[in-house]
């Protein structure tokens, strides 16, 4: 029974894939490939972008310029964020307008980006500015979540200031930080893709439009996968960093 | 000049919108056992919380405890839950402990309360007595003149409390320091106390003051039946408990 159910949870992700990739082989026999591409086309168009040099020279740039501004967000946003969490004052002064930066549409980021500081660098700036409201929100939320009654503790035993800061809120925050980062991640790449896009020459999502312009929609599905496989593998890999060091934190 | 008495004068103290002490007058003897006992919500927690300087009473004096480094076991085990049952200990050292006794002194108590084998595990893993008695073990641990107890046996099981009781009281005969223990048992306070008040509930007056020359476990006869004079004043406390008390239960404890 147990094999059983440890074969059934192994086998049915592969076989929902599969199933999907046969819906999706079976659709495009219908359509022209223009509109919908087989899977066979796709994978032989993310094989071409490998070969002739075209991933790593654009990806190279996306994942530099996506994680430039997500590192910046992260810099930026858990200062701010702590500051907000622990200061009222602050709080009432900075949190409309981490409120209004995660309101703010992301193609008015991108225009006035375009405006403000050239083209360049509106993909780490698209990026910093959509990563850094779940950033500092979440670090709130850490601060928030602070157990009131082991500050209570910390202040009867008169441990110092700095060393309740880093053995008492740090450890605290981390979970709530590491969820934002994890879905502020997930953004980064959409946004980065969106940003290039429109903004420059160079990367994922400039060759996503040069694709659409040409109609080669398989190669439009091939920087697709690529990005969808770039996220995966942020989104897993931060976990497996944090995971072993945090468990017995949560 | 050395104080020998902590004193509570006309103290008041209002918590939101209750007052809960109200021109409070209390006593306690420094290197002594003080024991409080009464029922919910009377303000003893507050007593303490005043004597730790963690509340600071709105009008009246409180004295003595000026010079006082306090130790404090509260009613939660208020673990860190990411640091290790050692590390746990060490966290309230690390400033007022040199290095190389830190070790030997968190080995100590871990010694002492039957925690030694779960040093490096972490309080996730511990049951609720086990926390209870690692708060203990860093209260114990702490360098203090005055050690204060909110009901820190509520959660041990009746040997497990006795074994408590007589081990702080053997600590207090190697090393006399005042220590204030609110608790709602009065086997507790008849055998750690050498003064024991009873409160009332709100307005909170002392309804009985009653000094002991020796506590009972300093006495060494925790296990045997309660001498006539101690079973007298047991009598009488708990005839002083049935005034603000609905009842107790078989083991002395308030329902």
């Amino acid at each position: 029974m147990k094999s059983f159910s440890l074969l059934t949870r192994g086998l049915t992700p592969l076989l929902g894939l599969l199933l999907f990739f046969v819906c999706w082989f079976a659709a495009s026999r219908l359509y022209n490939p223009v509109i919908l591409p087989s899977p066979v086309d796709v994978v032989q168009s993310a094989l071409n972008v490998t070969a002739d040099g075209q991933l790593w020279e654009h990806g190279r740039q996306s994942i530099i310029r996506g994680l430039t501004g997500f590192s910046l967000a992260v810099i930026v946003g858990v200062p701010l964020g702590l500051l907000i969490g622990l200061n009222p004052i602050a709080a009432s002064l900075l949190r409309p307008m981490v409120v209004a930066l995660q309101v703010i549409p992301l193609i008015s980021w991108l225009l006035l980006a375009m405006i403000w500081i050239g083209f360049s660098k509106v993909p780490v700036f698209v990026v910093l500015v959509t990563t850094i409201p779940l950033i500092i929100i979440n670090t709130i939320q850490g601060v928030r979540s602070i157990d009131k009654q082991l500050l209570q503790m910390a202040c009867v035993f008169h441990i110092a200031k700095p060393r309740i800061f880093r053995e008492i809120y740090l450890p605290q925050v981390l979970p709530y930080l590491f969820a934002g980062i994890s879905t502020a991640l997930g953004t980064t790449w959409k946004a980065l893709a969106m940003s290039e896009f429109l903004s420059v020459h160079q990367g994922i999502g400039a060759r996503m439009a040069v694709a659409r312009i040409n109609l080669e929609t398989a190669e439009l599905f091939a920087w697709t996968l690529i990005l969808i496989v770039l996220g995966l593998l942020t989104d897993r890999l931060l976990p497996c960093l944090v995971t072993r060091k945090m468990s017995h934190w949560m | 000049m050395i104080c020998n008495l902590i004193k509570f004068e006309h103290v008041n103290k209002t918590l939101g919108q209750t007052r809960v002490l109200n021109n409070f007058n209390m006593t306690a003897d420094v290197g002594k056992i003080l024991c409080i006992i009464g029922p919910s919500g009377c303000g003893k927690t507050t007593i303490l919380q005043l004597l730790a300087g963690l509340e600071q009473a709105d009008s009246g004096k409180i004295t003595g405890t000026e010079a006082m480094r306090a130790s404090y076991v509260f009613q939660e085990p208020r673990l860190l839950h990411w640091k290790t049952v050692a590390q746990n200990i060490d966290f309230v050292l690390n400033d007022v402990v040199a290095l190389e006794q830190r070790q030997e002194l968190v080995s100590e108590y871990l010694n002492l309360m039957g925690l030694h084998d779960y040093r490096n595990s972490y309080p996730k893993s511990l049951s609720g007595g086990m926390k209870q008695r690692l708060a203990l073990c860093r209260a114990f641990a702490y360098p203090h003149d005055l050690l204060l107890l909110d009901e820190p046996f509520k959660s041990l099981d009746t040997p497990l409390r006795l074994g408590l009781v007589r081990q702080l009281s053997r600590m207090w005969q190697s090393a006399p320091r005042t220590i204030v223990l609110v608790t709602h048992n009065i086997m507790d306070a008849l055998l750690l106390g050498h003064r024991i008040l009873v409160l009332s509930a709100r307005p909170t007056v002392i309804l009985k003051e009653v000094l002991m020359e020796l506590p009972l476990a300093q006495r060494n006869v925790a296990q045997e039946p309660l001498p006539s004079n101690h079973a007298q004043m047991l009598a009488l406390l708990e005839a002083e408990n049935t005034r603000a008390f609905p009842s107790l239960d078989n083991s002395g404890r308030f329902l």
